[in-house]
């Protein structure tokens, strides 16, 4: 999750305190999110997903101010009269915006501006897709904003930009839109926010030149366009929230979709009612309402007390609150974790290992017995290495649909050809050179309602400058015998073995796995210069 | 004085008889062509070598034609006599020697004797039966100097760390389980409450399968609870997330963690299996890049406690158990997150001269994951992060080295103790 480098000054200045950087720390780190590392200026803090509202330095010192029982303000909201009309536009069909008045605009505030943007947009916005942010000098927009789809032919003067361009332009001209310009560009009507004197948002790629944010703004005008409404609604309510830690007064923002009137944002304080007897028992304590009560204080709610309940208004921009546990949660993040007492309940149970392990273990002992060395190789490969290289036909197995690289697009269905990889990069270390492997693969299995299962395999191999079929197979014989495992081998001619030196290992008849000297064609396809004895068996089937 | 034994072929042609004797028998019949006695006779090559040699037969034509037989055959008397120990005439030993069929045995004594008042290097077992070790020197070796080393077969490192952290979690009471790599979208997310949109379920964060590209949840009516839970948080108490995409949920996936295992598990619970432990550590797969820090596959290690009246601080209490296990010394608390716990907590441990490091995270799994898998009772899980431990006790700082293909490094690696 996101990792944000905050200016320490201008959080200690939002807090209103003076604070070590150690107690700093340690606050931040009771709250949840983590401080990665302080140094004489910064701040560097990882956070995690379901707190948004700490993202930006504002509301990350909200937080620090409600933990250290410091007064914080009171959020208040006004009506605008501005009105928005919003097109349909499918592939981007919601908006929501904001007036933020009274803004003074220092260093810290524009740098904070920025920071809450591209923060948002990493990660609730899912790099601008779901949601975009556009933030403008209200001042400088005119009357009759409207949202619509317009040509790609449409003209704009981008931000930073003295000469006006087409949006198509931008797309191929303008980093941004060189970096964003795929959210749009299959479509015939791009998105924009147009007001009496033209253009002035390009969502999502940039904003006009004309509305920008200057050191002189007094006004902002806070635009946000999505894919996911409630996304949309949030991501504003949490951009709201930090403007008003810096003394902004917020007004809303009345939307129109084809007639049908919303007001944005939307600040809904929700109640939620948490059993006192729930709390307690989760936590494994015993506190009172009226604890609790100053316990959520410290975590920014407003909380009254009730009969064995209290009743709990949760924050507009807290959009993690689900079910009274997350509440709970905070209660116990107030309380502190390490004043707990830790507690190891006496549940008599019986511990065991799973069979396949344990079996595996044995094998294992009895194989590193016969001086073998055991090595882990990847299960996910590709199909010219389990394959084409090792002069098999293809068989089935599981393909990935996305995979990262072409060296592990599947699932390995043999342990074989990974040894091949391994003995051709040792080639420079000392021989004979023995080695095994007890791994699982994965095999296609119509039966599985996930359409495939595990398989538990041991391979074996001997690599010197001259091995013997007998080598091997020797191996396996003291193997099984040990095993107290009948088995038989059966002549087989396999391309992946010299001719005449291959079997199939049966029990019961059946063929659980092969035994042979590699074929030279195959070490050569490996760049192999010893000759290799292995062999491949099932672990399942004994 | 000099003792003779049979060799092996000495052996067989005093059974058989020898093989110039066998043709002499055949052909007394009548001359043969030289592709029947051949058919008929054992070792026809010396057969016919020595009966040519010694004048008994010769080729007419194709034919094998018996010419002077003889009465009686001197080496076959020979091989009877050097079975039962006779002497033997120079000339007839000789013969023999040449041709294999007998050989001189040297006495050890005689050998062994010659040993005396001499430095010698071996302790052999005929110094040791015959005393003569009382009256020779051994050498003296430089004993300081280093044995040559030998490969000793080893488990692979990892593995061995992983299988002391299993046999120490059996040791604490929980059941090892296991489940496929390839697992459904619906038990590896939907199942653990994690919304259809989460950022961990996208594109670049998952694993999907080419073919087969759905699977199937037996269970109609637990898919219909889960359904409502993430729709509207059924009876869970929950607002929940408001949609839910069941064609997702279908999907096939690479399981990304093993918490799939823990819904899978509690799916299947019954009443009279709690208290109940289990543990998993098995490999997850995520699109991530290999270097350093990253590993395409990967080992998680993680369990569940379940029981009635279960809470929070017993959380931590099995967090500090399993620490201590680990060999730590002290442990640390923090508010954490995870999409299917609340509340969420990450460990800091403290092992000696190693310092500080994050050892793990835990959680009570949410009322909407344990209520629609049909579980009443708090469900505790945690899980500890075996490949940062492995590397710790390795003493490697490139995750890389977890999966190592280097046969040197294997091989000189000591083993942890």
């Amino acid at each position: 999750m996101p990792t944000v480098t905050y200016d320490k000054q201008d959080l200690l200045n939002l807090v209103g305190r003076k604070l070590s950087d150690e107690k700093l720390e340690e606050i931040i780190n009771s709250i949840k999110p983590n401080v990665e590392k302080i140094t004489k200026n910064d701040i560097v803090v990882e956070h995690t997903a379901d707190r948004p509202d700490l993202f930006g330095i504002e509301g990350l010192a909200r937080a620090i101010k409600e933990y250290l029982g410091i007064k914080t303000k009171k959020f208040s909201i006004k009506k605008s009269n501005v009105k928005v009309k919003c097109s349909k536009i499918d592939y981007r069909p919601y908006i929501a915006c904001a007036v933020v008045r009274n803004v003074k605009l220092n260093d810290y505030f524009i740098k904070s501006l920025m920071n809450i943007q591209e923060v948002l947009h990493e990660t609730f916005g899912k790099k601008r897709k779901k949601v975009a942010i556009g933030i403008h000098d209200f001042d400088k927009i005119g009357h009759s904003i409207k949202y619509v789809g317009m040509k790609p032919e449409t003209k704009i003067v981008p931000l930073g930009s003295r000469k006006e361009m087409s949006l198509k332009e931008v797309l191929e001209k303008n980093p941004k839109g060189k970096e964003y310009g795929h959210l749009v560009s299959s479509h015939k009507l791009w998105p924009i926010y147009i007001d009496s004197k033209g253009v002035f948002s390009f969502p999502p790629i940039i904003n006009s030149d004309r509305t920008k944010v200057t050191d002189k703004t007094k006004n902002l005008f806070v635009e946000l366009t999505g894919t996911d409404k409630k996304a949309v609604l949030q991501t504003l309510n949490i951009i709201v929230s930090n403007l008003a830690e810096r003394n902004c007064k917020i007004e809303t923002v009345q939307v129109s979709y084809d007639g049908k009137k919303e007001i944005t944002p939307v600040v809904k304080e929700e109640t939620m009612d948490v059993s006192l007897e729930d709390a307690n028992k989760l936590l494994g304590i015993s506190l009172n309402e009226k604890k609790i009560v100053e316990l959520l204080g410290k975590m920014g709610y407003d909380a009254k007390a009730g009969k064995n309940k209290i009743t709990v208004n949760v924050p507009f921009y807290r959009s993690d609150i689900l079910h009274p546990v997350d509440i709970i949660e905070d209660i116990a993040i107030a309380y502190g974790y390490n004043n707990f007492e830790p507690e190891l309940p006496k549940v008599a149970t019986i511990g065991k290992a799973h069979e396949t392990e344990k079996l595996s273990s044995r094998i294992r002992n009895l194989i590193t017995g016969l001086g073998f060395q055991e090595i882990s190789r990847y299960v996910l490969t590709n199909t010219e290495k389990q394959f084409e290289k090792m002069r098999n036909k293809k068989e089935d197995v599981i393909e990935l649909e996305n995979p990262v690289s072409k060296e592990y697009s599947c699932m390995r269905k043999y342990l074989l050809p990974g040894f091949m990889e391994f003995i051709f990069s040792n080639m420079h270390h000392d021989y004979p050179q023995k080695i095994f492997e007890i791994g699982d693969v994965v095999r296609l299995d119509s039966k599985s309602e996930v359409g495939a299962r595990n398989e538990r395999k041991l391979c074996c191999s001997i690599s010197d400058t001259k091995v013997s079929y007998e080598d091997i197979s020797s191996v396996l014989d003291s193997f099984m015998k040990t095993f107290g495992i009948s088995y038989m081998l059966k002549a087989v001619d396999h391309p992946s073995f010299i001719e005449g030196r291959s079997a199939e290992i049966l029990v019961n008849g059946k063929e659980v796995g092969i035994v042979g000297e590699i074929n030279p064609h195959v070490l050569t396809n490996w760049k192999i210069e010893m000759p290799v004895a292995a062999f491949e068996i099932s672990q399942d089937e004994f | 004085m000099a003792r003779y034994v049979l060799t092996r072929e000495g052996e067989h042609y005093l059974k058989t008889g020898l093989p110039e004797k066998n043709l002499v028998d055949v052909l007394k019949a009548g001359p043969l062509t030289l592709k029947e006695a051949e058919r008929r006779v054992e070792h026809f090559n010396v057969a016919l070598l020595w009966a040519k040699k010694k004048g008994w037969v010769d080729l007419k034509f194709d034919n094998l034609v018996l010419i002077r037989p003889p009465h009686s055959v001197m080496e076959q008397d020979a091989l009877r006599k050097v079975e039962s120990g006779e002497e033997l005439a120079p000339e007839i030993l000789d013969n023999l020697l040449q041709r294999k069929l007998i050989e001189k045995v040297i006495s050890e004594l005689e050998e062994v004797k010659k040993m005396a008042g001499k430095e010698v290097l071996h302790l052999t077992k005929d110094l040791i039966k015959t005393g003569v070790w009382q009256q020779v020197r051994f050498k003296h070796y430089d004993v300081t100097i280093p044995g040559k080393r030998v490969h000793v077969g080893k488990t692979y490192p990892y593995k061995a760390v992983i299988d002391d952290v299993r046999e120490k979690l059996i040791g604490l009471g929980f059941v090892e389980e296991k489940s496929p790599y390839v697992e459904l979208n619906f038990w590896n997310a939907d199942a653990l409450f994690m919304p259809s949109d989460h950022p961990a379920r996208g594109i670049h964060d998952i694993y999907s399968i080419k073919k087969p590209k759905h699977g199937k949840v037996l269970d109609k009516n637990l898919w219909n609870r889960v359904k409502a839970t993430h729709e509207n948080g059924w009876k869970t108490g929950s607002k929940g997330w408001g949609f839910w995409d069941a064609e997702l949920a279908k999907t096939l996936i690479l399981r990304s963690q093993t918490t799939a295992l823990s819904a899978r598990i509690l799916s299947k619970l019954k009443k009279e299996d709690v208290p109940y432990k289990m543990f998993i550590i098995d490999k997850v797969f995520r699109p991530d890049v290999l270097d350093a820090k990253h590993l395409v596959e990967f080992d998680q290690c993680e369990g569940i406690v379940v029981d009635e009246g279960l809470s929070f601080k017993h959380l931590l209490g099995y967090m500090k158990e399993i620490a201590i296990m680990l060999g730590a010394e002290n442990i640390k608390f923090k508010p954490s997150y995870f999409p299917f716990t609340e509340p969420s907590v990450e460990a800091y441990v403290k092992f000696p001269k190693l310092g500080w490091m994050e050892i793990g995270g835990a959680g009570i799994f949410r009322p909407e994951v344990t209520k629609p898998l049909g579980v009443d009772v708090p469900v505790l899980a945690w899980g500890i992060g075996i490949g940062r431990l492995a590397m710790m006790k390795l003493g490697v700082s490139d995750i890389r080295y977890l999966y190592s293909d280097n046969l040197g490094w294997l091989r000189n690696k000591e083993v942890i103790r």
